[in-house]
């Protein structure tokens, strides 16, 4: 199959001891699901790769099958055009010819450590610099404050306080005009001898009320919408990272922050009608 | 009384109310703006950073961004090509490679930049003077980060190696001659950056093509416009790929940058939701408390109209104050949020995520107006339809 020169990602696997095909005269490469469907391609075609565009440099490889890439959210947003050749016939592909060590360097080692515990990848990163000091050895999880999805996380939590913050204020509206709606019922009860504790009680579990419902709703909402969020972002980004996860832990912090402040809400709003006078607050 | 200052009257008699609404249109409003400076913020910060180097074309050899794709072999014969294209005033290669330089036992990891043909630096320079062909000792324009780190001003020697600190090399580090420092666009925040000609650069051996460049930056012939000169100089070499800034942003655009623009058109329509939810809510309720007051006025000769007008008053001056108090709420926001976000690895330490620009405040303001006039449709439509006598009538009654 001859097609304009595409820039690819080429990943090259130490796959000898797992055969691709039963042909061994055309080297066989593995492409991305994203490569095949762009170019029209099937296993058994055969596709000319080369280092730099160069078709005079290209050589042919058969197609043996097409692969679903790992999603990566690092690159969520670049369309994956992507093979997999055996880590030889890449070698020979990319490598510079006027360099002799070029067919002896690889860009990384990736390494699944049997026990992948926090203490185990430290012993192991130890042991390595102390054997091989010119390597760097990074584990793959927990980049840091710098790690873009902890960056991410936090804008995300920042975006989550302000609306917090604009619900508590809706809230705390509500919650006003709510006691303020109730000043003669509150009155009458007080006449009648509920005492303030006990009417505070009764606002304060009615704050409480509407937040663990308004929260058990959004919850419920964000259920609802997680899968038409997961479903476009994938159709966007033709990725089959998740975006959107509602688990239960999120669910309980949210209802762990509405919960608290339903109630600082009620509490708020009843002060300043608790503290009037009975006859203040049945006068019409 | 006119129904501004009617609808003044109703609020200030129900401080805590009007306050709380204000405060909530405030904060969602500040939110609002914030995703509207969020949608196109880093597009106008990358274009900026584009535009001050003064070159308005790039030229790479795969459709790849730098530093991603293969090098440009042989830059210094490319260059002498597009030169003499009419369409193109100016042309300089630009590679990055890794280098390491000496502080005390340890080695520090320093960018290094190779600008060619001419030795001229990228960034502005804000000490000492700009690079001369000098190769023995080779001259480097330092930037602040590095110039502060390793204690080198113009005058003083610093010596580099090719490679990371970590990474094995036979190569020897060689001494170079500070001549200035300099504020690079492109510096990403604690990045040590060294600028050398791309004949330096060679003689270092940093990286591996020895006579290869990343990116070419071409100016364009005012007269011709980049548009000219990208269409020359595809004509010219059809095998490499060249992009206006235009173009260069169109592929941010659709590429990495995507996302904040999406999650910014989302968080535009849920807050705008959440503005119309919050006014319909607290208006709705507030004429439901008030039927009796609107039945009353009616009776007194209010027509239908003047009842609306006094709602609609009401809601434009909780929607109007939220509204303004949202703008600079929403930059101190924007401030807060950029911070974080510029926390990204690999990011220019120049670029911003949320950048002010006017649109965005009409935007916001016409979001915010359009909210808040449909959530005042029901409660205007309560109070108009209002039976003057049965409501009267109850309202005695209770």
């Amino acid at each position: 199959v001859t097609r304009r020169p595409r820039c690819l990602l080429l990943t090259g696997c130490l796959l000898a001891a797992v055969p691709l095909g039963a042909e061994p005269a055309m080297p066989e490469v593995l492409l991305s699901r994203q490569l095949m469907e762009d170019h029209g391609l099937r296993p058994g075609d055969v596709v000319q790769l080369s280092r730099d565009g160069d078709p005079a440099r290209a050589r042919p490889f058969r197609v043996a099958a097409g692969y679903e890439p790992t999603p990566d959210p690092m690159r969520f947003t670049a369309k994956r055009l992507e093979a997999r050749l055996h880590l030889a016939d890449m070698l020979a592909l990319s490598a510079d010819t006027r360099d002799p060590q070029a067919r002896e360097s690889v860009s990384a080692i990736n390494v699944a450590l049997n026990d992948a515990d926090a203490e185990a990848v430290k012993r192991f990163t130890k042991d390595v610099q102390a054997r091989l000091p010119n390597l760097a050895v990074l584990p793959t999880s927990g980049g840091g404050a710098a790690d873009p999805f902890v960056v991410l996380e936090r804008f995300h939590v920042a975006i989550s306080v302000v609306t917090i913050l604009g619900s508590t204020a809706f809230l705390l509206a509500l919650m006003v005009m709510r006691a303020e709606e109730r000043r003669e019922i509150a009155g009458i009860l007080r006449l009648l001898g509920f005492r303030r504790r006990r009417i505070l009680l009764q606002v304060l579990l009615e704050g409480l009320l509407v937040a663990a419902l308004g929260a058990t709703f959004g919850v419920a909402f964000a259920l609802l919408l997680e899968d038409v969020v997961n479903a476009f972002f994938q159709w966007r980004y033709d990725t089959a990272l998740v975006f959107v996860r509602v688990t239960s832990e999120i669910a309980l912090r949210c209802v762990a922050i509405a919960a608290p402040l339903g109630m600082l809400a009620g509490l708020v709003a009843s002060f300043t009608l608790l503290r009037r006078d009975v006859g203040e607050l049945v006068r019409r | 009384m006119t129904p501004v200052g009617f609808a003044w009257r109703s609020l200030s008699r129900e401080p805590a109310r009007a306050v709380l609404g204000v405060a909530g249109v405030a904060i969602v409003g500040a939110l609002l703006f914030d995703m509207l400076l969020l949608s196109r913020g880093l597009l106008v910060s990358f274009r900026d950073l584009l535009q001050a180097t003064g070159y308005d074309v790039r030229v790479t050899a795969s459709p790849a961004m730098p530093g991603t794709g293969p090098m440009l072999t042989d830059p210094a014969r490319i260059i002498a090509e597009l030169r003499r294209l009419p369409e193109v005033g100016d042309v300089r290669a630009v590679r990055g490679e890794a280098g390491s330089a000496p502080r005390g036992d340890r080695w520090l990891e320093v960018t290094v930049l190779g600008i060619g043909p001419e030795p001229r630096t990228e960034g502005r320079l804000l000490r000492g003077r700009d690079l001369t062909d000098a190769v023995e000792p080779a001259e480097v324009v330092v930037n602040e980060t590095l110039a502060r780190n390793l204690g080198v001003e113009p005058g003083a020697t610093l010596v580099l190696r090719p490679g990371r600190p970590d990474a094995r090399t036979a190569v020897p580090p060689r001494s170079y001659r500070v001549v200035g420092v300099a504020d690079f666009p492109f510096d990403m925040a604690g990045q040590r950056t060294a600028c050398m000609s791309l004949a330096a650069l060679r003689l270092g051996q940093f990286g591996r093509d020895a006579d290869a460049a990343e990116i070419l930056l071409v100016a364009s012939r005012p007269e011709m416009g980049p548009d000219a000169a990208v269409a020359a100089i595809r004509r010219a070499r059809p095998d490499l790929h060249a992009f206006t800034i235009e173009e260069f942003l169109q592929r941010f655009r659709q590429g990495d940058f995507s996302y904040f623009r999406q999650i910014s058109a989302v968080l535009t329509l849920v807050t705008s939701f959440f503005a119309f939810l919050l006014v319909a809510t607290l208006l709705t309720v507030s004429v439901n408390q008030r039927l009796g007051e609107v039945a009353a006025l009616r009776a007194l000769g209010f027509t239908r109209r003047r009842v609306a007008k006094d709602l609609l008053a009401e809601c434009a001056l909780v929607v109007g104050t939220g509204s303004l108090l949202a703008l600079p709420l929403g930059l101190v926001l924007a401030r807060v949020l950029d911070d974080i976000l510029r926390g990204m690895p690999g990011l220019p330490e120049r670029l911003h995520f949320f950048v002010l620009e006017p649109w965005a405040v009409g935007l916001h303001l016409l979001l915010l107006g359009v909210a808040g006039l449909l959530a005042a449709l029901w409660p205007v439509a309560v109070a108009v339809r209002l039976p003057i006598a049965a409501t009267l009538r109850r309202e005695v009654v209770s």
